[in-house]
């Protein structure tokens, strides 16, 4: 009897696998078709609203009430994203512009009523949001307000959205609220998708810079790196500031090594002299500042710079050798100052030279050639 | 003398009864999980739960090679088409007799260079170097002195730019969006040291340009019987696996690992010929034993499509091999058994490991010499044999068939008539026939396998066709 019972057991999970399989079948067959038919008749009911924007200038009180019923339902909020998303792609982007920017309303009770639902739904929601509702300044504050509690929601896409459609609408204050949020170390948001992020806002970007730098010391090192980054991207307007985290010992070796980079991008006289301290520390411990730093001084010029990189492409650690070899081949050096590295008794430092001017050469060709 | 006998049925029998309770559980749990979770990312495709920006995390991407002359240009060529802009492709001649190398030089405008690289992890010398950049991404050749795949894949490591490096097959083609989902985890999450893509037999699908044009199952009945299989045994089974964190095999057709702490921990085992799983259970050994939280990933919308074997003796070559493979890093790595510190990994992925992967061939040639015993001394319920025998076709077929037709609704392939006919008519054939086969294959492998250490074990394989 025992065993019987196994066998029975087994039956049953074959029949429920096999009602499975059947069943979603048709679920996934039936909800294509009436997703169809749900966007058909959104159609038809945004363009009727197009032709009162048309002729009265604003759309019907009755429609916003019923978006607000109808798109707190998911489904029919995809379907209201893909009429609008081709109405745009037909050419209509006016229209929807003229659209979307009446129905601050129906967003506003929408933030509210998908900030209670599960993750994934308010996750749609604000990427919704952040791709057609919100536009650039617009002053609505409830709104962003709602924003903030989704990026503290324990879901990446969530906090990605929001934080993309605070961007979007432009508040800094905002911005550094939701950045110190993001911060809270429950979920992880790398570093490129914060910087990334940053470069998406579209305002005054050195409003938004001296917040941040305001704001530098309460960020994780994390963050900092992102903003540090985002910075590097944008403008060379902060150099002094740089220069300031650069020689600060007591900040973290990444902040540290991106402000050498951001001196390797913009040229700034008065910190050549560190970077060449940098450079010329025999501290194993160091190779890393001495790494970035040789790769920096691409961007300088002199005899003093050249004879550093001299120097770093005969140390005995092989990325310092490897980037002093770069930044020597972009100083377009000919052979003859380049003679006593080739020829030279240290073969480290001619083999990676070499190289280095080999691999130039085919990189020139191939920029041409593509 | 019959008592005797009885007894030892009795014992057999309550063994087999709690050894096949445990693999149908797994089983069950595996394609339940799997299946739900290619459901759960449907939907949340559906509902934009993904990374939409152009986020790219340089990648190097490491193809060793060996006498590779026929499909080595149409496989850079795939690679070329790929959408992810920031990535460089490292070929490594490991000594090949054929032309593999001039056919790169030759397709590729290739030009020798005297490049200096660093031995971060063991492999051997190189011979010459060629690189070029008259294209979407620079392409690097290697060649050097025979040493196998894993010595291929370390000199590769040594010779990859990026911080993460992806390794793959010469004879394999990834999707167009590969890198850019295989990426996505580490993205996703921090601490992301390694990620295995979706393998999928690609015989009797169409690609261009990376892009599945048609996608219709293998004529052959062989191949077709492993698109079957890879479903509920590797896509099941992995999704389940990356639940707790306890993938211990990245296929070497396509897998991404973060480089600095492949070579911290060694790199690859080049006296193994199971170097991708040696590698994977190696990475959990190091980072649990040095305290460095990780997470190891299973991105089952990173797909790489590959030439399943369509003779028998070239299956059993190839099966034969992992077996093989896994062997060795079981007993490489059998301090991690039980041990509290290795956590799930060392408990459940290794013990699953063990007895249903490792031993499960000889426990099942056991039990069918047992049945013929007991027959012999006529002490078997032929009719209840049958029908557990039934019974135990059936259930795995239907898993089997739950997982596939998972895979297929959950991509949007669409399959036709015939297709779904051959699917249900070789999954019975599946797991009746082809299993026992592979049974018998996978527990004669350890007959004299240390001679072929670095042997690359190539099996027969048609050039993927790419329009």
């Amino acid at each position: 009897m025992r065993v019987e019972s196994i066998i029975y057991i087994y039956g049953a999970v074959c029949v429920s696998m096999i009602v499975f399989n059947i069943v979603y079948n048709i679920i996934l067959k039936q909800s294509e078709s009436s997703l169809k038919k749900r966007c058909e008749r959104i159609k038809k009911q945004i363009e009727v609203q197009f032709d009162y924007i048309k002729t009265n200038g604003s759309i019907e009180q009755n429609h916003l009430h019923y978006m607000e019923h109808s798109l707190s339902r998911v489904s029919n909020l995809i379907a209201f994203e893909r009429v609008i998303k081709d109405a745009i792609n037909n050419g209509h982007e006016e229209e929807v512009n003229k659209y979307i920017g009446q129905m601050h309303s129906v967003s506003l009770y929408l933030a509210m009523v998908y900030s209670r639902r599960e993750n994934m739904q308010a996750g749609y929601f604000t990427y919704f949001l952040s791709n057609y509702a919100v536009k650039k300044q617009m002053p609505i504050d409830s709104l962003q307000d709602i924003l903030l509690s989704y990026v503290k929601k324990d879901n990446l896409y969530c906090r990605i959205n929001a934080l993309s459609a605070l961007y979007n609408i432009g508040n800094i204050e905002h911005i550094i609220s939701a950045l110190k949020i993001q911060d809270d170390g429950v979920i992880y948001l790398n570093q490129k998708i914060l910087t990334e992020g940053l470069l998406s806002y579209t305002g005054n970007y050195h409003k938004l810079i001296e917040s941040l730098w305001k704001n530098f010391d309460s960020f994780s090192e994390h963050t900092k790196l992102a903003v540090l980054n985002y910075i590097r991207f944008k403008t060379g307007d902060y150099k002094e500031k740089m220069l300031e985290i650069m020689l600060n010992k007591n900040a973290e070796k990444e902040i540290r090594l991106s402000a050498i980079r951001y001196f390797g991008k913009y040229y700034y006289e008065p910190s050549l002299k560190y970077i060449l301290d940098f450079v010329y520390n025999d501290d194993p411990s160091m190779w890393e500042y001495a790494t970035v730093a040789v790769s920096s001084l691409e961007k300088y010029s002199g005899d003093e710079v050249i004879k550093a990189l001299k120097k770093a492409i005969q140390s005995p650690n092989w990325y310092i050798r490897y980037q002093a070899a770069q930044s020597l081949d972009a100083h377009n050096l000919n052979y003859n100052a380049l003679f006593d590295i080739i020829n030279g008794s240290d073969r480290y430092a001619r083999e990676m030279m070499t190289y280095r001017l080999e691999s130039g050469k085919l990189q020139k060709v191939g920029s041409v050639k593509q | 003398m019959t008592d005797a006998f009885k007894t030892f049925f009795n014992y057999v029998g309550i063994f087999f009864v709690i050894y096949m309770i445990g693999y149908a559980s797994f089983l069950f749990l595996s394609v339940a999980v799997g299946s739900s979770m290619l459901y759960k990312l449907k939907r949340q495709n559906k509902l934009k739960n993904e990374l939409s920006g152009d986020y790219y995390v340089p990648v190097s991407i490491i193809i060793p090679a060996y006498n590779e002359e026929v499909t080595i240009e149409s496989s850079i060529r795939s690679l070329l088409a790929l959408e992810y802009k920031l990535y460089e492709i490292i070929v490594v001649d490991d000594g090949s007799k054929d032309n593999t190398s001039k056919t790169v030089c030759d397709a590729f405008n290739m030009h020798i260079v005297n490049r200096p690289i660093q031995r971060k992890v063991y492999c051997q010398k190189e011979e010459k170097v060629f690189e070029t950049y008259e294209y979407k991404v620079p392409i690097t050749l290697i060649k050097k002195k025979n040493g196998g795949k894993a010595d291929a894949l370390n000199m590769g490591i040594n010779a990859a730019k990026y911080p993460y490096f992806i390794c793959m097959d010469a004879d394999s083609v990834l999707q167009y969006d590969s890198l850019t989902k295989i990426v996505n985890p580490v993205l996703e999450e921090g601490n992301v040291i390694a990620v295995g893509g979706a393998v999928r037999p690609c015989n009797g699908t169409e690609i261009k340009n990376g892009r599945v044009i048609s996608y219709k199952m293998p004529n052959k009945i062989l191949p077709c019987m492993q698109v079957l299989e890879y479903d509920r045994s590797f896509l099941a089974a992995r999704i389940l696996f990356d639940k707790f964190n306890g993938s211990i095999i990245i296929s070497g057709a396509f897998g991404l690992f973060k480089k600095s702490i492949v070579i911290d921990a060694g790199g690859y085992e080049i006296n193994t010929m199971g170097e991708d799983m040696e590698l994977v259970v190696k990475l959990h050994v190091f980072c649990r034993e040095n305290d460095i939280p990780y997470r190891i990933r299973y991105a089952t919308d990173a797909i790489c499509w590959t030439q399943a074997p369509e003779k028998l003796l070239d299956l059993c070559k190839q099966r034969r091999r992992w077996h093989i493979g896994l062997f060795q890093s079981m007993v490489e790595h059998r301090k991690m058994f039980m041990k509290f510190k290795y956590g799930l990994v060392g408990s459940i992925s290794y013990l699953y490991f063990l007895i249903y992967e490792l031993l499960s061939p000889y426990i099942e040639i056991f039990g069918v010499f047992t049945i013929l015993l007991a027959f012999a001394v006529d002490l078997i319920n032929v009719p209840f044999m049958i029908l557990f025998f039934f019974i135990y076709v059936i259930y795995s077929a239907i898993l089997s068939l739950t997982a596939f037709f998972s895979r297929i609704h959950t991509i949007d392939l669409k399959l036709s008539l015939s297709d779904v006919l051959k699917a249900v008519g070789l999954c019975v054939l599946e797991v009746s026939c082809l299993r026992f086969i592979l049974a018998w294959t996978r527990g004669s492998a350890l007959i004299g396998y240390k001679s072929k250490k670095h042997s690359w074990g190539k099996i027969e394989r048609k050039q993927i066709e790419l329009k």
